[in-house]
């Protein structure tokens, strides 16, 4: 492995510093952790205004908008590109009362060219094709003529077929409210329930997954941040964060006896 | 024993913390190397890029910032290093704004790993606004959606891109995703209207909502979260990052399962007592 450059080295102590400030909050709400927020929130802030600012205004407005214009200045479509920075602007008078409504000429650009992009889209990919998915055939034609799949494991087969069906209908029936939920339709729902509560288990148990990984992320760098090429950084940082923690508890008792 | 659990279910939540720590901790200094068993999902994407021909075109989207980097960035290094090994085109590209740097270093990485060149075997389009207005204009020109690629250089004549004009251009897209911005949305835009087979790696917290995707065709692979690139790096048989976090992810789970079943324990004990629900 290639030896770490100054620069990763002070990467380093930044990531094990803000990672330990951070994680010193499952302590308490303390300065450090404070520290910690503020940073991030400034710096994604920072970062996003930058990049939109070169990605957006100069390389998708200014720079193709004066390359047009120097080279056909006469031309009606060299200045094509007015039109969005025009519209773009107008969402910005938005902090000036007097003129605030000339804003909803851009929203009301973006709300009718979104649903009419988003809507035909959306109700093809995301409804119609679920619904077709929903109702399987059964049985299908094979080789070996008519049969119907009964492999748990298998997502098209038959018994998954109905067990999907089962679920959709009875979780519909569940959110159904016009219909008092008894005798039968009290099963139905009572099952749709089940099927919910499965369906959260499952994304439960994927979101602890997910944040494992993170911390397992984060445990990693601190980790590797603790060798002697980074200076110790995680050990060194880790007593800075304790013995600051330790300070301020003191400080904090002292200052509640002396009220 | 009632006692006993009354004080188990007061416990100050610390301890606890305490105990995950240590339940990831130890097992990432002292691996144990549990197997990772690979899934039909993770399977689908691997054997699909497999089957590639060399220098077919995969596109990778890197729909996620730093904030998921530890489940996804895995996955990514994962791709690209079967992608670059078998000597695709790979194309980049991120809706995350905030995830620019981040999937640009992850290109540079692994291709200077894998000895690739820039513009040549792979190129990083960068961020552009628009989310699924892009897709559509990608898919109408990637030229005029794309000008220029994240290191400013033109788009058009890239050897990289040869023979690609649009979005049908493109033999395999996976979308790495942390959010709505990314499987779905590529899926809506991209794949329902330019017909072209994808699959897609997302953050454990959104994987269950992406299987109804999975079991009706839409994608033909899903790698999810930490295990899904555990599991890829399984399948291209070189070890990375999320193979290494896996003991800790099981350790962790068990140690999760376990306070759970205390805790249910615990409750049943102390269910009727005053003050406490039945």
């Amino acid at each position: 492995m290639p030896e770490p450059t100054t620069a990763t080295i002070l990467g380093a102590w930044v990531a094990a510093g803000l990672t330990l400030f951070i994680y010193s909050f499952l302590y308490k709400d303390n300065p450090l952790f404070k520290l910690g927020e503020h940073l991030y929130v400034g710096i994604s802030v920072g970062y996003s205004v930058v990049l939109a600012w070169h990605t957006v205004f100069l390389r998708l407005l200014w720079e193709p908008l004066r390359k047009s214009v120097s080279e056909a200045p006469t031309l009606l479509e060299s200045y094509i590109l007015l039109i969005p920075a025009i519209l773009g602007f107008l969402m910005l008078v938005r902090f000036i009362p007097r003129i605030a409504w000339l804003s909803r000429i851009a929203f009301a650009f973006v709300v009718g060219f979104g649903s009419g992009v988003a809507i035909p889209r959306t109700v093809s990919a995301l409804i119609l094709k679920q619904i077709e998915d929903t109702v399987n055939p059964l049985i299908t034609m094979g080789a070996n003529g008519l049969s119907m799949g009964l492999d748990l494991a298998s997502p098209q087969s038959g018994v998954n077929t109905i067990i999907l069906l089962v679920g959709v209908v009875s979780v519909l029936f569940y959110f159904f409210f016009s219909v008092e939920h008894t005798g039968p339709g009290m099963v139905t729902a009572r099952m749709g329930v089940y099927f919910v509560m499965i369906a959260f288990g499952a994304a439960f148990g994927y979101t602890v997954m997910s944040r494992m990984s993170l911390l397992i992320g984060r445990f990693s760098d601190l980790i590797k941040f603790s060798g002697a090429e980074y200076g110790y950084a995680t050990l060194v940082l880790l007593a800075v964060t304790v013995l600051t923690l330790i300070g301020w508890e003191a400080l904090v008792r002292q200052e509640r006896q002396g009220v | 024993m009632k006692e006993f659990a009354r004080r188990m279910v007061g416990i100050d939540r610390r301890i606890i913390f305490l105990l995950i720590a240590a339940a990831v901790l130890l097992p990432l200094v002292k691996p144990f190397g549990l197997p990772i068993k690979v899934s039909p999902e993770v399977k689908a994407v691997y054997d699909y890029i497999e089957a590639l021909p060399e220098r077919s075109v995969l596109f990778l989207s890197f729909d996620f910032d730093p904030s998921s980097k530890p489940e996804l960035e895995p996955q990514a290094v994962a791709l690209l290093r079967h992608a670059f090994r078998k000597n695709l085109r790979v194309i980049g590209m991120t809706h995350w704004l905030t995830g620019t740097g981040l999937a640009d270093g992850v290109f540079s990485k692994v291709a200077a790993e894998m000895g690739k060149e820039r513009h040549k075997d792979y190129v990083f389009l960068g961020w552009s606004p628009g989310g699924g207005s892009l897709i559509i204009a990608m898919g109408q020109d990637l030229y005029k959606a794309f000008p220029s690629d994240y290191t400013k250089t033109p788009t058009r004549g890239m050897p990289v891109l040869d023979g690609v004009q649009n979005l049908r251009d493109v033999n395999y897209l996976v979308s790495l995703a942390a959010g709505g911005a990314g499987i779905e949305m590529w899926y809506v835009f991209g794949k329902d209207k330019y017909r072209f087979e994808m699959a897609g790696g997302s953050t454990g917290v959104i994987a269950p909502g992406l299987y109804p995707f999975l079991r009706s065709g839409q994608i033909n692979g899903l790698i999810g979260g930490l295990q899904g690139a555990a599991e890829y790096e399984t399948l291209i048989t070189q070890k990375g990052t999320a193979t290494a976090g896996m003991d800790a992810q099981s350790a962790a789970h068990f140690v999760i399962i376990v306070l759970v079943l205390l805790c249910n324990v615990f409750y049943f004990m102390l269910r009727g007592e005053k003050g406490r629900p039945n």
